[in-house]
C-alpha cells in the first residue's frame, strides 16, 4: 500500500509539472499562431521582387520584412534626440561615427572615407584642393546636393555648422578647433577651410583638417538659425535640444523610436538619386534596429534571421555556417573574416617605478606573451597573427604597412612566446630572483603587477589571462583584474593613477589622418598629465625624439620622407616598448544573414565596398546594391 | 479611538523619519561608487578627438551642468530642492534625456508584468498551500516536492529554461522584446496579440517561482494553525469542520498578506532577471544599466520610488493591521 501511494505521488508530481508547462505553452498560443504569419511574410518576398515598383506595406503598423533591413550591435539604448548639433544623443543609427566612417543614413559629411583604399569619396562635396603650404583648402560642393526641404546644400551651411560647433564645443568643435581656423563660404558651392597656424606660421596639422571632411556631419544653416534662436544662443540648451524638427540631407529619416527599437524610413525625394551621386535610391525602405539586452540576444536574433547585419564580435563565427548551416557570412570567407583596422593594446603605466625604470621588464613581458594563443582563443582567429603582420605602429591594411621600412625594424620585432629570450633579457638587466621564491625582485622587492581590462569583455579578459600566464613563466607576478567598465574608465583616464600597472585599451582605427593619429596616441607626450585623458598615451610615456617626429609628419608631403619618419617612430616604439599590441581587430564587425537580403559586400566581389556595416563612410554604398533573396 | 490616533501618529512619524534617512541614503550611496560618470560621457564624445584641451573643456562643461564639481552638501541641497518639484534632473547614461521621462516609459511595462505575476503567483500558491495542508496525503506529497523544486530554481535559470524550451527549441514563444520586432506600437488586435505573446515567458518565469515559495509558506502556516489548541478545542466542541477551516485559513493568511504587500512594494524594482533575459523593457533593466553606468540621478530616482513604495506598503499594512488585529496595535502601543 505504501509503495502504491509512493508511485501515485510520483505520477501526480509528473502530472503537475507537465500541467504547469502545458499552461505556459497553452498561453503562448498567440505566438504559435503568429509564427506562420512570419513565414507567410517571407514567402511573400518573391512576389514582392516580381513587382518591385511600389511594394505596399501590409499595414502601417508592421514593417514588411522584404523592405526592412535589420541591424544589431549599434544601438544599445533608447534614442535620446535627433539634434545633429548636439553630439551626445545615443542615436547610433542617425548621429554616430567619426572621420573613419561617419554613419551617413540621415546626415551627411562632405566626403566619405573608404578605409580599404584610404580614399575620400565625394558626398555633399565633389572635390577639395590644398594650396602649396597647406594653409588653405578649397572645397567644391555638389550641385545636386539638397536638404530634405528641397533647398540646396550650400557653403553657408558648412560655415554655419562650424560656427555652431565653436559656440557649443560639440563633437565637431572639440575635434577640429585646434586644427581648423575658419570655414568661409566663398560662393554658393565653394568654401575655404583655413588651417590653424602654429607660432612658426605653419599649419598645426593638415591631416586633421582632412579628417574634418569625412568626420563632420553638415547641418542646414536655416535650421541652425532656428535652433539658436529658440535656445537664445545658450550652448547647453543648444546641445540638449531634442531636434525633432531637424532638416536632413541623407537618404533616410526618422520613422519611429521607443525603448525597444529605432526605425528609419527612406526619403524617396533624396537628392542622391541624381546621376552625379548614386543614380538611385538605397534598396531597403526601412532601416530598423531592435535594442537587445546584450550581445547574446543580438547573436540569437542574427541566427534566427531576425537580424540582417550584425556589428558584434561573435566567437568562432565560422561555426554558424560550417556547423549550424545558417546563411550567415562575413567579408572574408576565411579567417580573419573581417578587415582588422585597430590593435587592442596592453599599456604600461609609467607612474609605477618598476615599470618606468625597466625597459627590459616591459620588453620581456611583451616577448613572453603568447600572441598565437590570444589570437586563437580570445579572438577565435579573427585577427592575423604577428607572424603574418609583424608588430609596428601600423594596422594590417596594405596602405599603412607600406608606410614603414620592414627590413629596418626586423631585428626589433618579436613574435611572442619567447620565454627563453625574455628570461635572458631580465637576467642581463639584473632583475633576478635573489631570494629563490620563484619571483624576480627589483630593489629587493618582489615585482608584482596587475593586468587590467573591463569585466565582461570576454575576449580581452582572455588576453589579460594569457599576459598573466606569461609573467608566471618568467618569474614576474602578474595578477589579472577585471573592474567594471565604469570604474576602469575613471581610473585609466586619470594621469596620476597607480592602480593599474598593465591595462588594455584600443587606439583609434582608420581615418584620413591615420596612421599618424594612432602613432600620436601611442607615443605623444602632449597627453601626459592631462586629467580625463581620452585622447592617447594612457601610460604617460615621454620621448622627446618621438614628439619631434610626430610634429613633422603632418607637414611632410614627400612620401619617401614620410616612410623614413614613420620607420623611426616604429624603431622608438619597439625599442622602448611603452605598450604592446595583443591582437589586430576589426573596427566594425560585419556578419550578415542572407535569408532575406543578399549581395552584401565581400572581399572577392570586385566592387571594393568596405565592410562598414552598410552604413559608415563609403560602406553605405552597400545599401544601394542589396538584393532580395530569390 | 484615542488609542488609534496615537497609533497612527506614531506610525506617521516613523514613516517620515525613515523617509528622510532613505532620501539621504538614496543620494549618498550611488555617489560613493569609485567611478566618475562625467568622465564616461566625455569619453563617448571624445572618441576620435586628439586635442586634449578640447576634451578637458567638454569634461568641465558636463561637470558644470551636472554640478558634480560642487561640494556634496550643495549637490544634496539641489537634489532635494529639485526632488520636491518632481524633477530628478538629466540622466548621465541617457543624456540629455530627463530621468522622469525614462521612468515614465519604463514604469508601465514593469507594473504590467509584475502586478499580475505577483498576484497570480500569490493566489495560486496560497490556494495550493492551503489545499496541501488540509487535504494532506497524496496531494501534499506531490505539492511539497514540486513547490520546493520550483521555489528553489533561481530566477535566471527558470527564465533561461523557458527561453530555450519554448523560444529556441519549440519556437512557440518569441525570444526577446515586449512586442514583435517588426511592429510599430498601435492599438490594433495584431499588436495586442503580439504584446500578449511576448508577455508569456517573462510572466511565467516569475509566477512559477513565486507559486512554489507561497505554497510552502501557506502550507506550513496552515499546518501550524490546524494543530493549534483552538482548533482542537473547536473540534472537541463539535463545531463544523468548514467553519473551523475558515478560522484556520484567516489566521494562516496574516503573514502571507504581509508578504504580498511587501512584494507589491518592491514590485517597482522591476523583474530584473526576466527583463534582462527576455530583453523586456522595464524599470529593472533601466536600473541595472544605471548602476553599471554610475548614473546617479537615475539610480536615485529608481531607488526612491522603490523606497517610497515599500514604506507605503509597510505603512498601509501597519494601519490595516491596527484595524484587523487589535493585538498588533496593543503591542505597538506598549
Amino acid at each position: 500500500m505504501k509503495k502504491m501511494s509512493k508511485i501515485l505521488a510520483l505520477l501526480l508530481t509528473l502530472a503537475m509539472v507537465c500541467g504547469m508547462f502545458a499552461a505556459c505553452g497553452g498561453s503562448s498560443a498567440p505566438a504559435a499562431t503568429e509564427a506562420p504569419k512570419a513565414t507567410e511574410a517571407q514567402a511573400a518576398a518573391p512576389a514582392a521582387t516580381e513587382a518591385p515598383a511600389e511594394p505596399a506595406p501590409a499595414d502601417d503598423n508592421t514593417l514588411p520584412r522584404n523592405e526592412t533591413l535589420y541591424f544589431a550591435g549599434q544601438q544599445w539604448g533608447p534614442v535620446n534626440s535627433w539634434n545633429i548639433v548636439g553630439t551626445n544623443q545615443n542615436n547610433s543609427m542617425a548621429i554616430a561615427g567619426n572621420a573613419g566612417g561617419y554613419r551617413s543614413l540621415m546626415f551627411e559629411t562632405l566626403f566619405m572615407f573608404d578605409f580599404m583604399s584610404g580614399e575620400k569619396k565625394g558626398l555633399l562635396a565633389d572635390s577639395y584642393e590644398w594650396n602649396d603650404d597647406l594653409t588653405e583648402m578649397t572645397v567644391t560642393l555638389k550641385d545636386a546636393a539638397k536638404w530634405s526641404d528641397g533647398t540646396p546644400v550650400t557653403a553657408a551651411d558648412v560655415a554655419a555648422t562650424w560656427e555652431v560647433a565653436l559656440l557649443t564645443n560639440n563633437g565637431t568643435g572639440g575635434s577640429y578647433k585646434a586644427y581648423v581656423d575658419t570655414v568661409e563660404a566663398t560662393g554658393d558651392k565653394t568654401l575655404v577651410i583655413k588651417s590653424k597656424l602654429n607660432d612658426a606660421g605653419k599649419p598645426v596639422n593638415p591631416l586633421k583638417v582632412e579628417d574634418f571632411l569625412t568626420g563632420t556631419p553638415i547641418a542646414q544653416a536655416a535650421w541652425i538659425k532656428t535652433l539658436r534662436e529658440r535656445c537664445n544662443d545658450d550652448p547647453t540648451a543648444i546641445l540638449n535640444d531634442k531636434g525633432e524638427d531637424v532638416v536632413w540631407s541623407g537618404p533616410y529619416t526618422k520613422y519611429f523610436a521607443d525603448e525597444q527599437k529605432v526605425v528609419l524610413v527612406r526619403d524617396d525625394n533624396y537628392w542622391g538619386q541624381d546621376a552625379s551621386m548614386w543614380g538611385k535610391l538605397p534598396v531597403p525602405k526601412y532601416i530598423a534596429h531592435n535594442i537587445y539586452a546584450d550581445n547574446a540576444a543580438g547573436e540569437l536574433a542574427l541566427k534566427a534571421g531576425e537580424v540582417d547585419v550584425c556589428q558584434q564580435f561573435i566567437g568562432n563565427i565560422q561555426n554558424l555556417w560550417l556547423e549550424d548551416d545558417l546563411p550567415i557570412s562575413t567579408f572574408y570567407d576565411e579567417a580573419p573574416y573581417g578587415v582588422c583596422l585597430t590593435m587592442p593594446t596592453a599599456w604600461y603605466n609609467m607612474n609605477i617605478p618598476v615599470v618606468k625604470d625597466n625597459v627590459a621588464l616591459r620588453k620581456a613581458i611583451a616577448m613572453a606573451t603568447d600572441y598565437e594563443a590570444i589570437i586563437a582563443n580570445a579572438m577565435t582567429n579573427q585577427s592575423p597573427t604577428f607572424a603574418e603582420v609583424p608588430r609596428s605602429l601600423m594596422n594590417p591594411t596594405a596602405g599603412e604597412q607600406a608606410l614603414y621600412d620592414h627590413e629596418a625594424v626586423k631585428d626589433l620585432q618579436w613574435a611572442g612566446n619567447d620565454i627563453e629570450g625574455a628570461n635572458k633579457l631580465l637576467d642581463e638587466a639584473g632583475l633576478l630572483d635573489t631570494d629563490g621564491d620563484g619571483w624576480r625582485e627589483y630593489n629587493g622587492e618582489k615585482i608584482s603587477l596587475n593586468a587590467v581590462c573591463p569585466n565582461g569583455w570576454s575576449d580581452w579578459q582572455a588576453a589579460m589571462q594569457i599576459v598573466a600566464a606569461a609573467g608566471d613563466k618568467i618569474g614576474i607576478s602578474i595578477e589579472p583584474e577585471y573592474p567594471e567598465w565604469d570604474i576602469m574608465q575613471t581610473r585609466f583616464t586619470d594621469p596620476s593613477q597607480t592602480d593599474y600597472a598593465i591595462f588594455m585599451w584600443s587606439p583609434d582605427a582608420a581615418s584620413p589622418s591615420m596612421p599618424w593619429g594612432r602613432c600620436n596616441q601611442f607615443l605623444s607626450s602632449e597627453f601626459v598629465g592631462l586629467q580625463n585623458n581620452w585622447s592617447g598615451n594612457w601610460g604617460q610615456y615621454v620621448n622627446e625624439e618621438a614628439d619631434k617626429i610626430l610634429k613633422e609628419i603632418p607637414l611632410t608631403t614627400d612620401e619617401a620622407k614620410k616612410v623614413e619618419l614613420y620607420t623611426e617612430l616604429v624603431k622608438i616604439y619597439l625599442t622602448d616598448v611603452p605598450s604592446f599590441s595583443l591582437m589586430y581587430r576589426p573596427n566594425l564587425f560585419h556578419a550578415v544573414n542572407e535569408s532575406v537580403w543578399t549581395n552584401f559586400p565581400s572581399a572577392d566581389d570586385g566592387r571594393n565596398i568596405p565592410p562598414a556595416d552598410c552604413t559608415d563612410g563609403y560602406g553605405i554604398r552597400a545599401l544601394y546594391e542589396l538584393e532580395l533573396v530569390g | 479611538m484615542k488609542g488609534y490616533k496615537k497609533y497612527f501618529g506614531k506610525k506617521i512619524l516613523w514613516f517620515l523619519i525613515t523617509l528622510v534617512f532613505a532620501v539621504i541614503l538614496n543620494f549618498v550611496l550611488p555617489r560613493l561608487m569609485p567611478s566618475d560618470p562625467v568622465s564616461a560621457i566625455t569619453g563617448k564624445l571624445a572618441a576620435g578627438m586628439s586635442d586634449a584641451a578640447a576634451v578637458r573643456e567638454i569634461y568641465e562643461h558636463y561637470q558644470e551642468e551636472f554640478g558634480t564639481n560642487k561640494p556634496m552638501i550643495v549637490q544634496f541641497g539641489i537634489f532635494v530642492k529639485n526632488m520636491l518639484r518632481g524633477n530628478f534632473g538629466k540622466s548621465f547614461s541617457q543624456y540629455p534625456r530627463e530621468v522622469s521621462d525614462i521612468l515614465a516609459t519604463s514604469v508601465g511595462w514593469t507594473v504590467a508584468l509584475q502586478l499580475p505575476a505577483i498576484v497570480v503567483g500569490w493566489l495560486i500558491g496560497n490556494i495550493l498551500g492551503a489545499m496541501a495542508a488540509y487535504l494532506r496525503k497524496g496531494f501534499d506529497k506531490v505539492l511539497l516536492p514540486v513547490s520546493i523544486f520550483f521555489g528553489n530554481i533561481p530566477a535566471f535559470a527558470m527564465a533561461v529554461i523557458l527561453l530555450v524550451v519554448f523560444g529556441v527549441e519549440l519556437k512557440i514563444a518569441p525570444l526577446a522584446g515586449g512586442y514583435a520586432a517588426d511592429m510599430i506600437p498601435n492599438l490594433s488586435w495584431p499588436f495586442i496579440k503580439s504584446v500578449i505573446s511576448h508577455y508569456q515567458l517573462p510572466f511565467w518565469s516569475i509566477v512559477l517561482i513565486s507559486i512554489g515559495g507561497q505554497a510552502i509558506g501557506m502550507r506550513s502556516m496552515s499546518i501550524y494553525e490546524l494543530n493549534a489548541d483552538y482548533v482542537k478545542y473547536s473540534r472537541f466542541l463539535g463545531i463544523k469542520d468548514s467553519k473551523i477551516v475558515g478560522y484556520v485559513f484567516r489566521n494562516a493568511m496574516l503573514p502571507q498578506i504581509t508578504g504580498l504587500a511587501l512584494s507589491l512594494g518592491t514590485m517597482m524594482g522591476g523583474a530584473l532577471v526576466a527583463e534582462k533575459i527576455f530583453s523586456y523593457p522595464g524599470l529593472g533593466s533601466t536600473m541595472y544599466k544605471a548602476v553599471l553606468a554610475s548614473d546617479y540621478p537615475l539610480i536615485s530616482a529608481c531607488t526612491l520610488i522603490i523606497t517610497i513604495m515599500v514604506l507605503l506598503a509597510n505603512f498601509i499594512l501597519d494601519i490595516v493591521y491596527g484595524f484587523i488585529d487589535p493585538r498588533v496595535k496593543a503591542a505597538q502601543l506598549d
